[in-house]
């Protein structure tokens, strides 16, 4: 079985990525001053294709930052990411759309930038369309959505449109008690797709028994454990109450 | 070289994304149509208003003129337009697209790319009134129009090579913005937009402010092949584009260095 994603010794740090302004520099006579913050820590992992990996950690732990480092979004400071020509797309709440043009737009512009045809887009944009539930609203500016329709069409273009490899940051359900069914069940059905490779990020650890094939703890930017769904996630449970005490 | 292998990466880049950065300008422009239903006439009315003003006050407040001081004026109006709006665009451009950048990785010089074709497009519609104003008043036409497509190369690729450089120091340094509008202002009124600097300026000076501003250069390019009939100065169209191409390496080098840590700044 080959690796759809490998990942070795990464390290994400944010430093001296403040914004600077010439007033204040001028105010200050220091131009730059450096905060580092390591974010991830020497992280390795493989995912095999097909395979299902969740993320769990507490908050703040490097989560979010590693699915954007897979996904290119960041640049990693050390180590790297290999995909092995896999495409890639991260569906996370609310992000994504440019306001001023219409939701149809919108799908055709990310389905560009997820490196789709613009024949392949065409033709997957009734199913698109039709998942979101818009109706006419797809050929209205974005920015007269309201909230749900947003976080509908961002969904429906990242279930249809199907990378090679999704990644999910805590997006298991989006929408009201309807679409949260529809999208849950969208949702299972991609994870369960075997030639789909899944990384998902959530704080719902029944949901991630169910689902993941392995998980992988992250702490602080470190990787406490990786293994087994259960073993891990039972000494996560652990460590978390040991916090509240 | 350094510049060679970003320079590469580049073409490579816009091939790529040539799609998206089409469509993108297509929407946006369609997106300010169906806002409003007069608006794509604003494409005309706003260099033409422009070019009443500018005459007015030339010949009737300051009493002087140029030959055919409207087309003259509207000339200067609309490359300064080409010119100032992919400049100012690019400082925040990096912000106005968050979204898009926390999604997915793109190429950031390509929003740029994108932005560029909007006011491209704009720029050849209003361009088109230029052939209008000529035959109203009567100017007559040369062969040496023919030369347009090359001087509006050059300062195309010098626009985009300047914005290329401000979109990546946008990101980082929050009040660029003010300074470059006072800049803009700045060279707005040396580029001789209203008025000939060849004539006004005393003489070692207009010379330099000509070869030395491309914006003034290029003004006076397009003014020589649709109004006197004159021939380009090739030669020195042939440095601003090698200065165009300088600017470019050095912008598109600095975002493909640091562009992946913009999500992490905006």
């Amino acid at each position: 079985m080959t690796n759809a994603i490998e990942v070795s010794d990464l390290y994400v740090s944010y430093k001296g990525l403040k914004k600077i302004s010439i007033k204040q520099s001028i105010a200050k006579f220091k131009f730059n001053q450096t905060e580092i913050f390591e974010a991830l820590k020497g992280v390795s992992f493989n995912v095999e294709e097909g395979k299902i990996l969740g993320i769990i950690g507490k908050n703040g732990s490097g989560k979010s930052t590693l699915l954007r480092a897979i996904s290119g979004i960041f640049s990693p400071d050390k180590g790297n990411v290999n995909l092995n020509n896999h495409s890639i797309s991260l569906l996370s709440i609310g992000v994504g759309f440019q306001t001023k043009l219409t939701g149809y737009e919108n799908i055709i512009l990310s389905g560009l930038l997820l490196g789709f045809s613009e024949e392949e887009i065409r033709k997957k944009i009734p199913k698109i369309i039709e998942f979101s539930e818009l109706g006419d609203f797809i050929y209205k500016p974005v920015r007269t959505y309201s909230s749900g329709m947003y976080s509908k069409l961002s969904f429906s273009i990242t279930a249809i449109l199907e990378t090679d490899i999704i990644l999910i940051d805590e997006v298991l359900s989006v929408g009201d008690i309807h679409f949260k069914e529809k999208s849950s069940k969208k949702m299972n059905e991609i994870i369960k797709d075997e030639t789909k490779t899944v990384v998902i990020v959530s704080h719902n650890m029944s949901t991630m028994r169910e689902l993941c094939d392995k998980i992988l703890w992250l702490n602080d930017g470190v990787v406490m454990e990786i293994g087994d769904t259960n073993d891990v996630i039972s000494h996560y449970e652990e460590f978390m109450k040991t916090l509240n005490k | 070289m350094i510049g060679s292998e970003n320079l590469k990466k580049f073409f490579y880049n816009l091939k790529k994304y040539y799609k998206y950065s089409v469509y993108a300008a297509k929407a946006e422009l369609k997106s300010e149509i169906t806002n409003s239903y007069l608006n794509w006439l604003w494409w005309f009315l706003d260099p033409i208003s422009y070019m009443l003003i500018y005459t007015f006050i030339v010949e009737v407040v300051f009493k002087t003129t140029e030959q055919y001081f409207p087309v003259f004026v509207f000339i200067g109006l609309t490359t300064w337009d080409l010119f100032s709006k992919t400049v100012s665009g690019s400082v925040k451009l990096v912000k106005n697209n968050i979204g898009t950048i926390n999604k997915v990785y793109l190429p950031k010089y390509i929003l740029l790319v994108s932005k560029s074709f909007v006011f491209l497009f704009k720029f050849l519609i209003s361009f088109t009134l230029i052939i209008v104003l000529m035959l109203l008043f009567k100017v007559p036409f040369s062969w040496q129009i023919l030369n347009f497509p090359i001087i509006l190369f050059i300062i195309y690729i010098i626009s985009f090579g300047c914005g290329t450089i401000l979109s990546h120091f946008g990101v980082f340094v929050e009040d660029l913005s003010n300074i470059i509008n006072i800049l803009l202002k700045l060279v707005f009124y040396f580029s001789g937009i209203f008025y000939a600097i060849a004539t006004r300026i005393p003489a070692p000076f207009n010379k330099l402010m000509v070869t030395l501003n491309p914006v003034a250069f290029c003004i006076d390019q397009f003014r020589r092949i649709f109004l006197y009939g004159a021939i380009p100065n090739y030669l020195l169209l042939f440095l601003w584009f090698i200065a165009g191409i300088i600017l470019i390496v050095i912008g598109v080098s600095l975002i493909n260095k640091y562009e992946n840590s913009y999500a992490k700044v905006v």
